[in-house]
């Protein structure tokens, strides 16, 4: 019971988030499309509530899930859901009125939004919910049935629920009042749909095999046909009529689906048994074929009049055309002598359409060679009209001169013989011509042939003929309909029929004179003339189009073909290897440990991937890190001497991050104390947290100089001020002094080497094995341990702190150890006397104290306030060295004790400190040191940089927990460490981050790493060059194998630049895909380097814009909508598909070469 | 009459990485705030219609990254903006002590045709937060001196003052536009003599 109340309010839940969705969707846009992605996201939700427990029997049989059957239950007793539900069947059977053709073409208007319901072929399944919203009935129908609920349903059905259910039926009440339309405006297009609608939108129009087959030469339009058939009898609802007549109407007018090719006003027309009217003629272009399209002037003149009218011109929607081309087989034409013209549509059925009359002047040409240039490339006119050269009226098109359409009286019996009329000159007046369909510009191709022609047997080339009723059907890309046989009581038809296939003989121009024809020889030598030089233009262009091919081809020898290895690569050859390597064949492949045969290896995981539980094992094979035949004694080895290095250089960085640390805790310090000094002059202590209201208070504009002092705090390393680099020289300075000196494990180092740096290192080398084996062995040992767990237990403090840059008292907390430590070695060096007080203070108290101490004493002495810090710095400076035996003994708990005390103490020590002492130092001099000022800048800033993207990674992945962030930031740390001339830049951590997750090993995750980093290095700025290289062969790739989606690109905008690439190449695909997919795209880009092509990735950018190609052709979208639109697809994205699609591109490319 | 063109506005967000550059963006355009953030890489960008002076105006939001190297690329993007968010955040003074070379590197990338005039707002993000590194003076001061910029203090985490922020970036990125209608040689008398000529003070709400 309680899981059915839960069922019910997830629900009702579902139901009020898509409320929410589609009324803010019709508060936005202002409307809401019919189409709209959260429209049948809501009809979704609706129907599930609708099937809530409802009872068996009310389901019916319907055999799939659907609500229809409920519907028609409920339009026996419910009036509008019989009307919806006549609507509805209405749509799911179309064409019964299919009887008169001329009821047909005429395109009642009404029926604009039932049509375009049907238009969604895909998504029957909420027919009637759209079409019960788009009426405004559903919520009526709702609540109907709540109150009638027991009859259907169930007593624990979300209907029958006397709260639930009226909440329910109350919810759809706004979606029911909004407006729909399937216009598009311009508003539409302003307000940019977001990439998952309009993949939506795609699916929905293309069907399944867009993206199946996407690199289809001829792209889905996003135009659905219109059923023309079931018009008449639409309710006659003044609102939706006149909404959809200003559609109409708009839609006469270019807009994005439809290309108007040709247009003319006051065209007559003239209907059956009722008087010609004028209207408004228009071809248009849809990406399924020509539409011819006629309305009335009444219709067309300001649809938006006075309403008086409405009643009377609405009549006319009876008269308005819509003819769709590739129904119409014949077109007569009949050309008065005084230039006015008459053309009649006769379809396949053989049903004329009422007659067009042009007016005068050379419309009817002029429209009928809109036709010709619209029927291209896959249809023409037969004959086709001629191109006119010079001579005539205009430089275009003319009629071809042929016999009068008068012959076709004597030649009704179809026959070939004909040509009995006479040439007579200019004054043909009547032809026929007939709309065939071509598959290549090439008119003679075998499979154009009809092997049944008929009778033109004079004529040695046969003419291309698909009249033929009985030729079985190729698929053509533009459909022709057969035409039936002629029907004795369609007399057009016959004639036409009969006419064509003399006058195709006629045309084909070849060799007509061989019977009667003899008496037009003349005639026909000027046909031939003719004939020659579209022979002679044709064969050029060939020419040129090969010569344009080969060229194109050298270019892609020359440019591409280092893209791809030549040898071709079998999928299923020795075996198939689509399955991946799985757990079986990597048993086989790995005798002993020992993994010989790489070939095989690459082979399967780059046509199938890698099992996932493999993939730690593999991976470094993949990445190179471990050498194919290796012995697991070998990789144990490398390991071990891998895992040592890393702890190595891991402390090193470490150590410089103590410096860092406690060099930004001295200028918090200064900072604060500068401040309360500036403030209270010394009398009342700050608490912390007041400073930074204060702050606004201290800090004025002409004190510029006195917030410089901050500049240490934050890695910014630009702008640095004379005072602060001045203090860290001094700290150099002391911290040389501090190695020269004879204490603890320093000198040991300093013996050997003189380079300070090599110092730490040195130690580390000794120290960071021996860490396991016995702590009190190595200091270095003993101290990394300590450290890193000191650093472990703050790091998430640190970087509020770090962000805060003053007050917490978190950062320091490692420190003030350190610092204690310091000065009790150091006292003997005693630079100062206030470091011997300072150390005797530090005996039992924290440095902070001590600090303060040494400040109060020395506060009128700028020096000594200097020297305090150097102390300081050196300090932590000699901690990295590798430190005192008594801080690795209780870290912890001296950290706890000293944090306590610079609590307690901070205020007023920092209160006494005086500003001088810090702004001023004294000693500015000196060369050397340990850590040069600009490599702590420079680390600083990177691991600033580091700290705020590690914590940004990935953490909605279950993975990165706050220690499994720790691991991705020792690697980055390390890494950068290692290669601080490249530094940090975003998106490494991208990188290391599946690898992680892989290994959950730090060091062999480092390993890899820094081999992958070898390829991908030379992406990063600023020393991207490759970045650059990737978007040239991304241009020239599309250019060779995309050439429409090329053209596309370069005219929209800026497009040498494949800016939405970018992330792709700089990071391979990590951001764009989920981390399975990531796993998968990875290793095969891995395997691909050794099998085809070790620029894959190039091949999966291809891929994926070849998946969204008809999306971003038909949205027409320009540089910054794919940016957007695969911005928003990132973890979208069908990896399998993508991947398949980028081998098949590899392939194609490879047989492309190879053909020379 | 008002002219019932489109107007498109591009607006480019700068500012040192982390400020909260992008969780700014969604924050005015989606009205959302998410701690999922990643570092941007690239650049991405979000549009939203607004009604500026009665016009009804797209603007495109920029969300760039936000290391400094990264700028290489940033020509393509700051190419025709109309106008620019610089952004710091007041818990870190370094960040707001970029904005200066954040706003001299936009000057030279986009070259704008008024580099003095060019509608520049700055917003010192995350005034949730305590630990406050810069004050509102000292930003107030640095805006005065680059020629009166306008200045906000929002939080996108608290969605404060952030529609007040890119709302005065539309206001006066139009108020530009509509001063370059005014000396193009093709102006549209009607339009100019009518609205968005008002004067444009200094938004700042403090």
């Amino acid at each position: 019971m309680a899981s059915e109340a839960e069922e019910r309010q997830r629900l009702l839940r579902a139901v009020k988030k898509e409320v929410k969705q589609i009324m803010e969707e019709a508060v936005t846009r202002k409307f809401v499309h019919e189409e709209s992605s959260s429209l049948t996201s809501l009809c979704a939700a609706v129907e599930a509530c609708l099937l809530h427990c409802l009872k068996k029997r009310a389901l019916g049989l319907f055999k799939y899930g659907s609500t229809m059957a409920l519907l028609q239950k409920l339009s026996k007793v419910f009036e509008p859901a019989a009307e919806v539900s006549k609507l509805v069947s209405d749509m799911e059977s179309p064409s019964s009125t299919e009887l008169s053709g001329s009821r047909k073409s005429l395109d009642n208007n009404k029926n604009q939004t039932k049509k375009s319901t049907s238009s969604i072929p895909s998504s029957p399944k909420f027919l009637w919910l759209r079409v019960a919203i788009f009426h405004k009935k559903l919520a009526k129908i709702l609540d109907y049935l709540v109150q009638n609920s027991s009859k259907y349903y169930e007593v624990e059905a979300l209907i029958a629920d006397p709260v639930d259910g009226p909440i329910f039926a109350s919810l759809l009440v706004g979606p029911c009042a909004l407006d729909y339309t399937k216009m598009k405006t311009s508003d539409h297009f302003w307000t940019d749909p977001p990439a998952d609608e309009l993949v939506q939108r795609h699916r929905i129009h293309s069907g399944n095999h867009a993206f199946a087959s996407p690199g289809s030469p001829k792209r889905q339009g996003l135009q659905v046909r219109r059923d023309a058939s079931n018009a008449q009898e639409e309710a006659r609802d003044p609102k939706t009529f006149h909404m959809s007549a200003r559609e109409y109407v708009e839609s006469l007018h270019q807009n994005s689906k439809l290309t108007l090719l040709y247009g003319k006003n006051n065209v007559l027309v003239q209907p059956e048994n009722k008087e010609a009217l004028a209207g408004y003629l228009s071809l248009h272009q849809s990406s399924e074929g020509l539409i011819i399209m006629w309305t009335p002037n009444q219709l067309m003149n300001g649809c938006c009049e006075d309403s008086r009218e409405e009643t009377d011109r609405s009549q006319y929607w009876e008269f308005a055309m819509t003819i769709y081309l590739d129904e119409v087989v014949y077109i007569h034409c009949h050309q008065q002598p005084d230039c006015r013209g008459t053309v009649v549509l006769v379809g396949q059925d053989g049903v004329q359409r009422p007659p067009i009359h042009f007016p005068k002047g050379g419309h009817l040409l002029s429209f009928l060679s809109c036709l010709e240039t619209g029927l291209q490339p896959n249809g023409q006119l037969d004959p086709p009209l001629w191109s006119q050269k010079g001579k005539g009226k205009n430089t275009g098109k003319v009629f071809p001169k042929l016999r009068r359409k008068g012959s076709r009286l004597s030649s009704s019996t179809s026959s070939s013989s004909s040509s009995t009329t006479s040439m007579d000159e200019e004054e043909a007046t009547d032809y026929v011509f007939r709309i065939i369909a071509s598959f290549k510009p090439d008119m003679l191709t075998p499979e154009m042939l009809d092997p049944k022609a008929p009778r033109s047997s004079h004529s040695p080339r046969n003419l291309p003929n698909s009249t033929t009723p009985a030729a079985p059907e190729e698929r053509a890309p533009w459909p022709v309909r057969r035409q039936l046989p002629p029907s004795p009581l369609v007399r057009s038809s016959v004639q036409a029929y009969a006419l064509s296939q003399e006058e195709q003989n006629e045309s084909c121009l070849v060799q007509a004179s061989n019977d009667a024809t003899h008496r037009y020889y003349d005639y026909i030598n000027h046909i031939k003339q003719l004939c020659d030089i579209m022979t002679k233009q044709i064969i050029s262009r060939a020419f040129y189009g090969w010569l344009a091919h080969c060229r194109h081809l050298k270019t892609v020898r020359t440019h591409l073909s280092g893209l791809v290895y030549h040898v071709i690569v079998a999928e299923d050859d020795p075996i198939d290897a689509s399955d991946g390597l799985t757990l079986q064949a990597w048993d086989k492949l790995c005798c002993d440990g020992v993994v010989k045969d790489s070939g095989e290896v690459y082979r399967r995981v780059y046509y199938g991937g890698v099992c996932h539980e493999l993939r730690r094992q593999v991976w470094p094979y993949l990445l190179g890190h471990y050498k194919f035949g290796s012995t697991p004694e070998e990789r144990e080895g490398l390991e071990a001497a891998m895992g040592a290095d890393y702890e190595k250089v891991m402390s090193e960085w470490l150590a410089v991050e103590a410096i860092i640390r406690q060099r930004d805790k001295e200028t918090v310090a200064a900072n604060l104390a500068k401040l309360s000094q500036e403030s209270t002059d010394g009398h009342i202590p700050l608490v912390r947290k007041d400073s930074s209201l204060s702050n606004e208070v201290f800090v004025s504009f002409e004190s510029e100089e006195l917030s410089r002092p901050e500049t240490v705090v934050e890695e910014s390393s630009t702008a640095r001020t004379t005072p602060s680099s001045d203090r860290k020289t001094s700290m150099e300075l002391s911290i040389t002094a501090a190695s020269t000196s004879s204490m603890g494990g320093i000198d040991r180092a300093v013996g050997t080497e003189t380079p300070p740096v090599a110092i730490v290192k040195k130690d580390s080398v000794h120290r960071g094995p021996s860490q396991q084996e016995s702590p009190d062995d190595g200091l270095g040992g003993s101290f990394a341990r300590g450290e890193s767990v000191v650093i472990e237990s703050e790091r998430p403090k640190t970087d509020s702190v770090g962000d805060s840059g003053i007050l917490t008292p978190m950062t320091p907390r490692s420190l003030p150890a350190d610092v204690t430590d310091r000065i009790q070695m150091t006292a003997k060096l005693s630079v100062d006397s206030a470091v011997e007080d300072g150390g005797s203070v530090g005996g039992g108290l924290d440095s902070a104290s001590s600090t303060g101490g040494g400040k109060s004493r020395t506060g009128s002495a700028t020096d000594d306030g200097e020297q305090l810090h150097q102390q300081q710095g050196l300090g932590s400076g000699k901690i990295e060295g590798g430190l005192t035996v008594e801080k690795c003994g209780g870290p912890g708990s001296r950290v706890q004790e000293y944090e306590d005390a610079l609590v307690s103490s901070d205020a007023s020590d920092h209160l006494s400190a005086s500003k001088e002492s810090l702004l001023s130092p004294a000693s500015p001099a000196s060369n050397g040191g340990i850590y040069s000022a600009e490599l702590l800048d420079s680390v600083a800033l990177n691991l600033h940089r580091i700290d705020k993207d590690v914590q940004r990674c990935d953490r909605n992945y279950h993975y990165f927990t706050p220690e499994n962030l720790e691991k991705l930031r020792n690697i980055m740390c390390t890494y950068v460490w290692q290669n601080l001339d490249i530094g940090y830049v975003q998106g490494m951590c991208d990188l290391v981050a599946p690898l992680l997750v892989i290994f959950n090993d730090e060091s062999l995750a480092y390993s890899c790493f820094c081999q992958l980093m070898k390829r991908m290095s030379c992406n990063f700025p600023p020393h991207g060059g490759a970045m650059d290289t990737h978007f040239a062969n991304m241009r020239s790739l599309i250019q060779i194998l995309d050439s429409e989606l090329f053209e596309h690109m370069h005219l929209h905008g800026d497009y040498t630049h494949f800016y939405f690439c970018y992330r792709w190449f700089l990071l391979d695909f990590k951001r764009e895909l989920v981390y399975d997919d990531v796993f998968s795209v990875w290793e095969t880009i891995w395997a691909a380097k050794h099998m085809t092509s070790s620029h894959f990735v190039l091949f999966i950018a291809l891929a994926l814009v070849q998946v969204y190609r008809d999306i971003i052709l038909d949205n027409n979208m320009d540089f910054t909508d794919i940016i957007k639109f695969f911005n928003e697809m990132a973890e979208r994205h069908n990896a399998k598909q993508v991947l398949k699609i980028a081998r098949e591109l590899i392939l194609r490319l490879q047989t492309l070469i190879d053909n020379k | 009459m008002a002219s019932r063109k489109k107007v498109l506005l591009k607006v480019i967000i700068l500012g040192d990485s982390g400020v909260g550059k992008t969780s700014l963006m969604n924050q005015y355009v989606a009205k959302k705030f998410s701690n999922q953030y990643k570092a941007t890489i690239g650049a991405d960008f979000l549009t939203k219609e607004v009604m500026v002076d009665d016009r009804l105006v797209t603007m495109q939001i920029w969300d760039t990254a936000g290391q400094e190297r990264f700028q290489s690329l940033g020509v393509a993007f700051y190419r025709g903006a109309d106008g620019c968010v610089l952004v710091f955040d007041v818990t870190m003074p370094n960040t707001f002590r970029s904005l200066d070379s954040w706003r001299d590197e936009f000057l030279i990338q986009a070259s704008p045709r008024d580099p003095e005039n060019f509608p520049f707002v700055v917003i010192g993000n995350k005034v949730d937060l305590e630990n406050r590194g810069v004050s509102g003076r000292r930003a107030q001061g640095w805006c005065h001196t680059k020629g009166d910029i306008p200045y906000f203090e929002t939080s996108a985490k608290e969605a404060i003052n952030v529609e007040q922020a890119f709302q005065a970036v539309a206001k006066n990125a139009m108020a530009q536009e509509t001063d370059v209608e005014l000396c193009s040689e093709f102006p549209d008398p009607i339009k100019l003599s009518g609205d968005n000529n008002k004067p444009q003070g200094n938004n700042c709400p403090c």
